[in-house]
Protein backbone atom coordinates (compact mmCIF):
# COMPACT_ATOMS: atom_id res chain seq x y z
CA UNK A 1 0.00 0.00 0.00
CA UNK A 2 1.56 3.32 -1.02
CA UNK A 3 1.41 6.63 0.81
CA UNK A 4 -1.42 7.85 -1.39
CA UNK A 5 -3.58 4.86 -0.61
CA UNK A 6 -2.83 5.09 3.11
CA UNK A 7 -4.00 8.69 3.19
CA UNK A 8 -7.05 7.80 1.09
CA UNK A 9 -8.12 5.10 3.49
CA UNK A 10 -7.71 7.47 6.41
CA UNK A 11 -9.76 10.11 4.57
CA UNK A 12 -12.50 7.60 3.77
CA UNK A 13 -12.93 6.59 7.40
CA UNK A 14 -13.08 10.26 8.40
CA UNK A 15 -15.61 11.04 5.67
CA UNK A 16 -17.73 8.15 6.95
CA UNK A 17 -17.62 9.94 10.33
CA UNK A 18 -18.97 13.10 8.61
CA UNK A 19 -15.68 14.99 8.50
CA UNK A 20 -16.18 17.77 5.94
CA UNK A 21 -12.49 18.67 5.84
CA UNK A 22 -11.55 15.10 4.94
CA UNK A 23 -14.25 15.16 2.26
CA UNK A 24 -12.82 18.39 0.81
CA UNK A 25 -9.38 16.78 0.71
CA UNK A 26 -10.75 13.64 -0.97
CA UNK A 27 -12.37 15.80 -3.61
CA UNK A 28 -9.16 17.75 -4.07
CA UNK A 29 -7.17 14.57 -4.59
CA UNK A 30 -9.57 12.59 -6.81
CA UNK A 31 -11.98 15.16 -8.27
CA UNK A 32 -9.90 15.88 -11.34
CA UNK A 33 -9.27 12.20 -12.18
CA UNK A 34 -12.95 11.40 -11.71
CA UNK A 35 -13.88 14.35 -13.95
CA UNK A 36 -11.36 13.18 -16.57
CA UNK A 37 -12.99 9.75 -16.60
CA UNK A 38 -16.50 11.22 -16.74
CA UNK A 39 -15.51 13.46 -19.63
CA UNK A 40 -13.92 10.49 -21.42
CA UNK A 41 -17.19 8.57 -21.10
CA UNK A 42 -19.74 11.34 -21.57
CA UNK A 43 -17.91 13.61 -23.98
CA UNK A 44 -19.64 16.76 -22.68
CA UNK A 45 -18.00 18.92 -20.08
CA UNK A 46 -21.18 20.33 -18.55
CA UNK A 47 -22.74 16.90 -18.15
CA UNK A 48 -19.51 15.45 -16.76
CA UNK A 49 -19.35 18.21 -14.14
CA UNK A 50 -22.98 17.54 -13.22
CA UNK A 51 -22.34 13.81 -12.77
CA UNK A 52 -19.20 14.60 -10.77
CA UNK A 53 -21.41 16.39 -8.25
CA UNK A 54 -23.69 13.36 -8.07
CA UNK A 55 -20.71 11.06 -7.57
CA UNK A 56 -19.32 13.05 -4.69
CA UNK A 57 -22.77 13.43 -3.17
CA UNK A 58 -22.90 9.64 -3.20
CA UNK A 59 -19.41 9.47 -1.67
CA UNK A 60 -20.51 11.81 1.11
CA UNK A 61 -23.75 9.97 1.75
CA UNK A 62 -22.47 6.40 1.43
CA UNK A 63 -18.88 6.55 2.67
CA UNK A 64 -19.85 4.14 5.43
CA UNK A 65 -20.63 1.54 2.78
CA UNK A 66 -17.13 1.61 1.36
CA UNK A 67 -15.51 -1.83 1.73
CA UNK A 68 -11.73 -1.53 1.92
CA UNK A 69 -11.28 -5.24 1.23
CA UNK A 70 -12.91 -5.00 -2.18
CA UNK A 71 -11.26 -1.87 -3.58
CA UNK A 72 -9.10 1.14 -2.90
CA UNK A 73 -10.87 4.44 -2.16
CA UNK A 74 -9.75 5.71 -5.56
CA UNK A 75 -11.08 2.58 -7.24
CA UNK A 76 -14.39 2.90 -5.41
CA UNK A 77 -14.80 6.56 -6.42
CA UNK A 78 -13.79 5.94 -10.04
CA UNK A 79 -16.09 2.92 -10.37
CA UNK A 80 -18.96 4.96 -8.88
CA UNK A 81 -18.19 7.62 -11.47
CA UNK A 82 -18.03 5.10 -14.30
CA UNK A 83 -21.26 3.45 -13.23
CA UNK A 84 -23.14 6.75 -13.01
CA UNK A 85 -21.72 7.96 -16.31
CA UNK A 86 -22.72 4.73 -18.06
CA UNK A 87 -26.24 5.04 -16.62
CA UNK A 88 -26.38 8.54 -18.05
CA UNK A 89 -25.02 7.32 -21.36
CA UNK A 90 -27.60 4.57 -21.68
CA UNK A 91 -30.35 7.13 -21.35
CA UNK A 92 -28.94 9.12 -24.21
CA UNK A 93 -29.17 8.55 -27.91
CA UNK A 94 -25.67 7.32 -28.75
CA UNK A 95 -25.63 8.69 -32.28
CA UNK A 96 -26.50 12.18 -31.06
CA UNK A 97 -23.85 11.92 -28.36
CA UNK A 98 -21.13 11.15 -30.86
CA UNK A 99 -22.04 14.11 -33.03
CA UNK A 100 -22.06 16.55 -30.13
CA UNK A 101 -18.96 15.17 -28.50
CA UNK A 102 -17.07 15.52 -31.75
CA UNK A 103 -18.17 19.13 -32.02
CA UNK A 104 -18.26 21.58 -29.20
CA UNK A 105 -16.12 20.13 -26.47
CA UNK A 106 -13.36 18.19 -28.10
CA UNK A 107 -9.89 18.78 -26.78
CA UNK A 108 -10.91 20.15 -23.41
CA UNK A 109 -9.26 17.44 -21.38
CA UNK A 110 -6.00 19.17 -20.75
CA UNK A 111 -3.97 17.51 -18.03
CA UNK A 112 -2.70 19.94 -15.43
CA UNK A 113 1.05 20.07 -15.36
CA UNK A 114 2.96 19.45 -12.18
CA UNK A 115 0.02 18.57 -10.00
CA UNK A 116 0.47 14.83 -9.90
CA UNK A 117 2.89 12.64 -8.08
CA UNK A 118 5.72 11.34 -10.21
CA UNK A 119 4.75 7.80 -9.37
CA UNK A 120 1.19 8.48 -10.57
CA UNK A 121 2.49 9.89 -13.83
CA UNK A 122 4.78 6.89 -14.21
CA UNK A 123 1.87 4.52 -13.59
CA UNK A 124 -0.16 6.32 -16.23
CA UNK A 125 2.62 5.98 -18.72
CA UNK A 126 2.67 2.29 -17.93
CA UNK A 127 -1.09 1.99 -18.52
CA UNK A 128 -0.80 3.93 -21.76
CA UNK A 129 2.06 1.73 -22.81
CA UNK A 130 0.06 -1.39 -21.82
CA UNK A 131 -2.86 -0.21 -23.94
CA UNK A 132 -0.40 0.35 -26.76
CA UNK A 133 0.62 -3.28 -26.50
CA UNK A 134 -2.90 -4.40 -27.44
CA UNK A 135 -3.95 -4.88 -31.01
CA UNK A 136 -6.27 -2.10 -32.23
CA UNK A 137 -9.17 -4.59 -32.30
CA UNK A 138 -8.53 -5.77 -28.75
CA UNK A 139 -8.20 -2.23 -27.54
CA UNK A 140 -11.39 -1.14 -29.30
CA UNK A 141 -13.41 -3.98 -27.74
CA UNK A 142 -12.17 -3.19 -24.23
CA UNK A 143 -12.82 0.53 -24.69
CA UNK A 144 -16.36 -0.10 -25.92
CA UNK A 145 -17.05 -2.21 -22.83
CA UNK A 146 -15.32 0.09 -20.38
CA UNK A 147 -16.19 3.57 -21.62
CA UNK A 148 -19.54 2.84 -23.26
CA UNK A 149 -20.81 -0.01 -21.09
CA UNK A 150 -21.51 -2.31 -24.04
CA UNK A 151 -21.92 -6.08 -23.59
CA UNK A 152 -20.32 -8.78 -25.76
CA UNK A 153 -23.33 -8.88 -28.07
CA UNK A 154 -23.58 -5.09 -28.38
CA UNK A 155 -19.88 -4.80 -29.20
CA UNK A 156 -20.25 -7.51 -31.85
CA UNK A 157 -23.14 -5.58 -33.40
CA UNK A 158 -21.31 -2.28 -33.25
CA UNK A 159 -18.17 -3.71 -34.87
CA UNK A 160 -20.07 -6.12 -37.11
CA UNK A 161 -17.80 -8.88 -35.84
CA UNK A 162 -18.66 -12.45 -34.79
CA UNK A 163 -19.58 -12.79 -31.09
CA UNK A 164 -16.88 -15.40 -30.45
CA UNK A 165 -14.25 -13.09 -31.93
CA UNK A 166 -15.30 -10.25 -29.63
CA UNK A 167 -15.16 -12.52 -26.58
CA UNK A 168 -11.67 -13.73 -27.41
CA UNK A 169 -10.42 -10.19 -28.19
CA UNK A 170 -11.57 -9.04 -24.77
CA UNK A 171 -10.06 -12.02 -22.98
CA UNK A 172 -6.74 -11.75 -24.78
CA UNK A 173 -6.68 -7.99 -24.48
CA UNK A 174 -7.35 -8.04 -20.75
CA UNK A 175 -4.63 -10.64 -20.21
CA UNK A 176 -2.15 -8.54 -22.18
CA UNK A 177 -3.10 -5.54 -20.12
CA UNK A 178 -2.50 -7.51 -16.94
CA UNK A 179 0.92 -8.62 -18.11
CA UNK A 180 1.95 -5.12 -19.14
CA UNK A 181 0.74 -3.63 -15.85
CA UNK A 182 2.46 -6.31 -13.79
CA UNK A 183 5.78 -5.89 -15.57
CA UNK A 184 8.37 -3.89 -13.64
CA UNK A 185 8.38 -0.29 -14.82
CA UNK B 1 -21.62 -27.41 -12.27
CA UNK B 2 -21.03 -23.74 -11.62
CA UNK B 3 -19.70 -24.22 -8.10
CA UNK B 4 -16.61 -26.01 -9.39
CA UNK B 5 -13.71 -23.71 -10.24
CA UNK B 6 -12.74 -24.36 -13.85
CA UNK B 7 -10.50 -22.56 -16.37
CA UNK B 8 -13.63 -21.73 -18.35
CA UNK B 9 -15.25 -20.02 -15.37
CA UNK B 10 -11.99 -18.16 -14.73
CA UNK B 11 -11.98 -16.89 -18.31
CA UNK B 12 -15.31 -15.20 -17.75
CA UNK B 13 -13.88 -12.97 -15.02
CA UNK B 14 -12.25 -10.22 -17.15
CA UNK B 15 -15.39 -9.68 -19.19
CA UNK B 16 -17.44 -9.74 -15.98
CA UNK B 17 -15.21 -7.07 -14.41
CA UNK B 18 -15.65 -5.00 -17.59
CA UNK B 19 -19.42 -5.41 -17.46
CA UNK B 20 -19.49 -7.07 -20.90
CA UNK B 21 -20.74 -10.45 -19.72
CA UNK B 22 -24.41 -11.25 -20.30
CA UNK B 23 -27.03 -13.99 -20.57
CA UNK B 24 -26.29 -17.52 -19.52
CA UNK B 25 -22.58 -16.85 -18.92
CA UNK B 26 -23.36 -13.99 -16.55
CA UNK B 27 -25.90 -16.07 -14.64
CA UNK B 28 -23.46 -18.97 -14.40
CA UNK B 29 -20.58 -16.82 -13.09
CA UNK B 30 -22.73 -14.95 -10.59
CA UNK B 31 -23.97 -18.25 -9.25
CA UNK B 32 -20.41 -19.44 -8.93
CA UNK B 33 -19.28 -16.25 -7.15
CA UNK B 34 -22.25 -16.44 -4.82
CA UNK B 35 -20.99 -19.90 -3.90
CA UNK B 36 -17.99 -18.15 -2.33
CA UNK B 37 -15.13 -19.27 -4.64
CA UNK B 38 -12.09 -17.67 -3.03
CA UNK B 39 -9.85 -17.97 -6.07
CA UNK B 40 -12.39 -16.24 -8.29
CA UNK B 41 -12.89 -13.55 -5.64
CA UNK B 42 -9.15 -12.93 -5.56
CA UNK B 43 -8.83 -12.84 -9.34
CA UNK B 44 -11.84 -10.60 -9.72
CA UNK B 45 -10.28 -8.11 -7.31
CA UNK B 46 -7.12 -8.15 -9.48
CA UNK B 47 -9.12 -7.50 -12.66
CA UNK B 48 -10.95 -4.68 -10.94
CA UNK B 49 -7.60 -3.29 -9.86
CA UNK B 50 -6.46 -3.31 -13.49
CA UNK B 51 -9.59 -1.46 -14.53
CA UNK B 52 -9.03 1.09 -11.78
CA UNK B 53 -5.61 1.72 -13.34
CA UNK B 54 -7.25 2.06 -16.71
CA UNK B 55 -9.79 4.52 -15.32
CA UNK B 56 -7.14 6.54 -13.51
CA UNK B 57 -4.99 6.78 -16.64
CA UNK B 58 -7.34 9.27 -18.31
CA UNK B 59 -6.05 12.83 -18.47
CA UNK B 60 -7.32 14.60 -15.33
CA UNK B 61 -9.58 17.62 -15.73
CA UNK B 62 -9.83 20.26 -13.02
CA UNK B 63 -13.45 20.75 -11.95
CA UNK B 64 -14.85 24.24 -12.48
CA UNK B 65 -15.11 26.56 -9.50
CA UNK B 66 -18.89 26.22 -9.62
CA UNK B 67 -18.74 22.43 -9.39
CA UNK B 68 -16.11 22.65 -6.70
CA UNK B 69 -18.23 25.07 -4.64
CA UNK B 70 -21.34 22.93 -5.07
CA UNK B 71 -19.58 19.74 -4.05
CA UNK B 72 -17.99 21.31 -0.99
CA UNK B 73 -21.30 22.89 -0.02
CA UNK B 74 -22.69 19.37 0.36
CA UNK B 75 -20.94 19.14 3.70
CA UNK B 76 -20.85 22.78 4.65
CA UNK B 77 -17.12 22.54 4.04
CA UNK B 78 -17.07 25.19 1.33
CA UNK B 79 -16.01 27.97 3.69
CA UNK B 80 -13.24 25.80 5.04
CA UNK B 81 -11.98 24.32 1.82
CA UNK B 82 -8.67 25.56 0.53
CA UNK B 83 -8.08 26.48 -3.08
CA UNK B 84 -7.11 23.59 -5.38
CA UNK B 85 -3.64 22.38 -4.48
CA UNK B 86 -1.26 19.84 -5.90
CA UNK B 87 -1.80 16.30 -4.74
CA UNK B 88 1.72 16.37 -3.31
CA UNK B 89 0.74 18.87 -0.58
CA UNK B 90 2.28 17.68 2.67
CA UNK B 91 -0.10 16.12 5.15
CA UNK B 92 1.25 18.04 8.12
CA UNK B 93 -0.87 20.98 7.02
CA UNK B 94 -4.08 19.14 7.89
CA UNK B 95 -4.23 20.30 11.55
CA UNK B 96 -3.57 23.88 10.38
CA UNK B 97 -6.34 23.48 7.86
CA UNK B 98 -8.74 22.19 10.46
CA UNK B 99 -7.96 25.18 12.69
CA UNK B 100 -8.47 27.50 9.73
CA UNK B 101 -11.68 25.69 8.91
CA UNK B 102 -12.94 26.08 12.48
CA UNK B 103 -12.05 29.79 12.48
CA UNK B 104 -13.70 30.30 9.13
CA UNK B 105 -16.87 28.53 10.26
CA UNK B 106 -16.93 30.55 13.50
CA UNK B 107 -16.46 33.78 11.57
CA UNK B 108 -19.21 32.70 9.21
CA UNK B 109 -21.54 31.93 12.13
CA UNK B 110 -20.82 35.31 13.78
CA UNK B 111 -21.26 37.10 10.52
CA UNK B 112 -24.57 35.32 10.10
CA UNK B 113 -25.68 36.28 13.61
CA UNK B 114 -24.75 39.94 13.14
CA UNK B 115 -26.48 39.87 9.81
CA UNK B 116 -29.62 38.55 11.47
CA UNK B 117 -29.59 41.29 14.15
CA UNK B 118 -29.09 43.94 11.46
CA UNK B 119 -31.89 42.42 9.45
CA UNK B 120 -34.29 42.44 12.43
CA UNK B 121 -33.52 46.12 13.11
CA UNK B 122 -34.10 46.92 9.48
CA UNK B 123 -37.43 45.11 9.55
CA UNK B 124 -38.50 47.11 12.65
CA UNK B 125 -37.46 50.36 11.00
CA UNK B 126 -39.37 49.50 7.83
CA UNK B 127 -42.46 48.54 9.83
CA UNK B 128 -42.33 51.84 11.71
CA UNK B 129 -41.94 53.73 8.40
CA UNK B 130 -44.84 51.82 6.94
CA UNK B 131 -47.11 52.78 9.89
CA UNK B 132 -46.08 56.45 9.63
CA UNK B 133 -46.74 56.46 5.89
CA UNK B 134 -50.08 54.72 6.40
CA UNK B 135 -51.16 57.54 8.78
CA UNK B 136 -49.98 60.19 6.32
CA UNK B 137 -51.95 58.54 3.57
CA UNK B 138 -55.07 58.54 5.78
CA UNK B 139 -54.70 62.28 6.53
CA UNK B 140 -54.08 63.10 2.88
CA UNK B 141 -57.06 61.00 1.81
CA UNK B 142 -59.30 62.91 4.18
CA UNK B 143 -57.92 66.22 2.89
CA UNK B 144 -58.48 65.15 -0.68
CA UNK B 145 -62.06 64.08 0.16
CA UNK B 146 -62.74 67.40 1.86
CA UNK B 147 -61.24 69.40 -1.03
CA UNK B 148 -63.25 67.40 -3.50
CA UNK B 149 -66.44 68.29 -1.62
CA UNK B 150 -65.43 71.95 -1.55
CA UNK B 151 -64.68 71.95 -5.26
CA UNK B 152 -68.03 70.35 -5.99
CA UNK B 153 -69.76 72.90 -3.83
CA UNK B 154 -67.92 75.78 -5.45
CA UNK B 155 -68.88 74.41 -8.83
CA UNK B 156 -72.55 74.27 -7.85
CA UNK B 157 -72.35 77.80 -6.39
CA UNK B 158 -70.81 79.01 -9.59
CA UNK B 159 -73.66 77.47 -11.59
CA UNK B 160 -76.11 79.51 -9.49
CA UNK B 161 -74.14 82.74 -9.88
CA UNK B 162 -73.29 82.31 -13.54
CA UNK B 163 -76.87 81.80 -14.74
CA UNK B 164 -78.57 84.50 -16.84
CA UNK B 165 -80.75 87.00 -14.98
CA UNK B 166 -79.44 86.28 -11.51
CA UNK B 167 -81.01 88.59 -8.98
CA UNK B 168 -78.89 89.95 -6.16
CA UNK B 169 -80.34 91.34 -2.95
CA UNK B 170 -78.35 93.13 -0.24
CA UNK B 171 -79.37 92.71 3.41
CA UNK B 172 -78.49 95.28 6.05
CA UNK B 173 -78.00 94.87 9.81
CA UNK B 174 -80.84 95.67 12.17
CA UNK B 175 -81.36 96.03 15.94
CA UNK B 176 -78.70 94.19 17.90
CA UNK B 177 -76.22 93.88 14.97
CA UNK B 178 -76.31 97.08 12.94
CA UNK B 179 -72.91 96.49 11.38
CA UNK B 180 -73.89 93.08 9.92
CA UNK B 181 -74.42 92.60 6.18
CA UNK B 182 -75.90 89.98 3.97
CA UNK B 183 -76.41 89.18 0.28
CA UNK B 184 -78.59 86.75 -1.65
CA UNK B 185 -78.30 85.61 -5.26
CA UNK B 186 -81.28 83.93 -6.86
CA UNK B 187 -81.10 82.04 -10.14
CA UNK B 188 -84.54 82.47 -11.71
CA UNK B 189 -84.27 79.55 -14.04
CA UNK B 190 -83.15 76.91 -11.50
CA UNK B 191 -84.85 78.45 -8.45
CA UNK B 192 -81.63 78.01 -6.49
CA UNK B 193 -80.32 80.75 -4.21
CA UNK B 194 -77.09 81.52 -2.36
CA UNK B 195 -76.95 83.52 0.84
CA UNK B 196 -73.84 85.05 2.47
CA UNK B 197 -73.70 86.76 5.88
CA UNK B 198 -70.90 88.90 7.34
CA UNK B 199 -70.17 90.31 10.78
CA UNK B 200 -72.97 88.56 12.63
CA UNK B 201 -72.27 87.81 16.30
CA UNK B 202 -72.14 84.22 17.51
CA UNK B 203 -75.33 83.00 19.23
CA UNK B 204 -75.88 80.95 22.40
CA UNK B 205 -76.07 77.18 21.83
CA UNK B 206 -79.88 77.11 22.14
CA UNK B 207 -80.36 79.76 19.42
CA UNK B 208 -79.89 79.78 15.65
CA UNK B 209 -80.10 82.22 12.77
CA UNK B 210 -82.93 81.47 10.33
CA UNK B 211 -83.22 82.85 6.77
CA UNK B 212 -86.61 83.74 5.26
CA UNK B 213 -87.88 85.06 2.00
CA UNK B 214 -91.17 86.93 1.87
CA UNK B 215 -93.32 85.80 -1.01
CA UNK B 216 -96.83 87.05 -1.57
CA UNK B 217 -96.59 88.80 1.80
CA UNK B 218 -95.83 85.66 3.77
CA UNK B 219 -92.50 84.56 5.28
CA UNK B 220 -91.19 81.27 3.93
CA UNK B 221 -88.41 79.45 5.89
CA UNK B 222 -85.20 79.10 3.78
CA UNK B 223 -82.85 77.33 6.22
CA UNK B 224 -80.98 77.78 9.49
CA UNK B 225 -77.29 78.57 9.90
CA UNK B 226 -74.55 79.36 12.40
CA UNK B 227 -71.64 81.76 11.92
CA UNK B 228 -67.92 80.98 12.09
CA UNK B 229 -65.57 82.81 14.50
CA UNK B 230 -65.19 85.61 11.97
CA UNK B 231 -68.97 86.14 11.93
CA UNK B 232 -69.50 84.87 8.39
CA UNK B 233 -71.78 82.17 7.02
CA UNK B 234 -73.10 80.86 3.73
CA UNK B 235 -76.19 78.91 2.85
CA UNK B 236 -77.50 77.30 -0.25
CA UNK B 237 -81.27 77.41 -0.72
CA UNK B 238 -83.20 75.27 -3.16
CA UNK B 239 -86.68 75.59 -4.58
CA UNK B 240 -87.18 79.26 -3.82
CA UNK B 241 -90.25 81.00 -5.19
CA UNK B 242 -90.28 82.88 -8.50
CA UNK B 243 -88.16 85.99 -8.30
CA UNK B 244 -91.17 88.11 -9.20
CA UNK B 245 -93.07 86.88 -6.14
CA UNK B 246 -90.25 87.52 -3.63
CA UNK B 247 -90.59 90.88 -1.95
CA UNK B 248 -87.81 90.61 0.61
CA UNK B 249 -85.19 88.48 2.43
CA UNK B 250 -84.70 88.46 6.20
CA UNK B 251 -82.75 86.74 8.99
CA UNK B 252 -84.17 86.25 12.49
CA UNK B 253 -82.88 84.72 15.69
CA UNK B 254 -84.90 81.60 16.53
CA UNK B 255 -84.76 78.65 18.93
CA UNK B 256 -82.32 75.92 17.89
CA UNK B 257 -83.61 73.94 14.92
CA UNK B 258 -85.72 76.84 13.58
CA UNK B 259 -89.47 77.40 13.36
CA UNK B 260 -92.06 77.46 10.55
CA UNK B 261 -92.91 81.08 11.38
CA UNK B 262 -90.53 83.80 12.56
CA UNK B 263 -90.80 84.62 16.28
CA UNK B 264 -87.49 86.24 17.26
CA UNK B 265 -85.64 89.47 16.59
CA UNK B 266 -84.85 90.36 13.00
CA UNK B 267 -81.12 90.99 12.47
CA UNK B 268 -80.82 91.33 8.67
CA UNK B 269 -83.28 92.52 6.04
CA UNK B 270 -83.10 93.44 2.36
CA UNK B 271 -85.42 93.88 -0.61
Amino acid sequence: MDERETEDRDLMSRVAARDGTAFARLFEVHGSTALGLLLRILGRRSEAEEVLQEVFLQVWMQADRYDEVRSTPRGWILMLARSRALDRLRRRDSARRREEAAGEEAGEAIPPVGTERLETLERKRQVTSALGALSPDQRRCIELAFYEGLTHTQIAERLEAPLGTVKSRILLGMNKLRQALSAPS
Amino acid sequence: MSDIHTPRIEELLPAYALGALEGEELRELEEHLAGGCEECGRQLALWQGDLEELAAAVPPVEPSEITRARVLRLTGAAAAAPAPMPAVAPRRTSSWRMAAAASALLALALWGLLGQVRMEREVQRLESDRERLRRQVEVLSRQVGSMRTEVLQAKQDLQVLAGPGVQAVTLAGLGPSPGAKGRTYVNPSTHDALFYAFDLPALPADKTYQLWFIADGKPVPAGVFAVDPRGTASLRVQQVADVARIQAWAVTVEPRGGLPQPTGAMVLKGA
